[in-house]
């Protein structure tokens, strides 16, 4: 197994230092140019990929991670309408029910 | 009060949906609080639902503090009638089952089916404001 990928690997090396009659390896590439088709162009695919999978999420603020300190705004639906003034002059339910939960 | 960031519109469209669904199904008054409740939770929670003034009594008040990771359901005297402490409890506990994956939204949906599904009732003349 390993003396074939052995081979495998070595006959474009052995290729390069024996030219066989007719056959035209052209120029060879500059340094600039190595650099752009190995390291280049996959640093742009990979920044492509990135860019599709966070655009849509870096764009959406602050999520709820369990454990993590919570920076969004207070909010209350099906509150009072001037909510701040109601809460200040608002006295505690009593006679209710109830439950509560840690999670 | 107006969306906050914190909720894609979806979410907060699933939630006011859900309110809604409860509401109808039950004929109580659902109100949904996210946000901070403080040291004393209990006390704040009771605050706030206090401070849904004259519907207090029959209205239903899930408070979610997602910061302290504590949930407080407060039902008012009349909304006790047809949503008791144990079915409280299993809405709380429904709610924390998604809370504690992070899905905020999903949870508050959740708890309000399950709250709504225990304190459904028939209407009863007189009784019930229509």
């Amino acid at each position: 197994m390993s003396a074939l990928l052995v081979t495998v690997l070595a006959s474009p090396a052995f290729a390069a230092q024996h030219r066989y009659e007719g056959d035209d390896p052209g120029p060879g590439l500059t340094a600039v140019e190595t650099l752009g088709l190995f390291v280049g162009i996959p640093a742009l695919v990979i920044a492509v990929v990135y860019v599709l999978v966070f655009v849509g999420t870096g764009s959406r603020g602050p999520r709820y991670r369990p454990g993590v300190a919570w920076r969004g705004a207070a909010q209350w639906w099906g509150g009072p309408v001037d909510a701040e003034r109601a809460v200040q002059s608002a006295q505690p339910t009593h006679g209710g029910g109830g439950a509560r939960a840690h999670w | 009060m107006p969306t906050g960031d914190v909720f894609t519109e979806r979410q907060a469209q699933d939630v006011e949906r859900a309110i809604a669904g409860a509401e109808t199904d039950t004929g109580l008054h659902f109100s949904v609080y996210v946000g901070p409740l403080g040291t004393s939770t209990r006390e704040k929670a009771l605050t706030l639902h206090g401070a849904l003034g004259d519907q207090a009594a029959r209205s239903v008040l899930v408070a979610v503090d997602p910061g302290l990771r504590q949930t407080e359901i407060i039902t008012g005297a009349d909304a006790k009638r047809f949503l008791d402490d144990h079915a409280a409890a299993l809405g709380a506990l429904a709610m924390t089952t998604q809370l504690s994956a992070g899905d905020l939204a999903g949870g508050l949906v959740n708890g309000l089916r399950t709250l709504a599904e225990h304190a459904r009732h028939p209407q009863t003349l007189h009784l019930d404001q229509p």
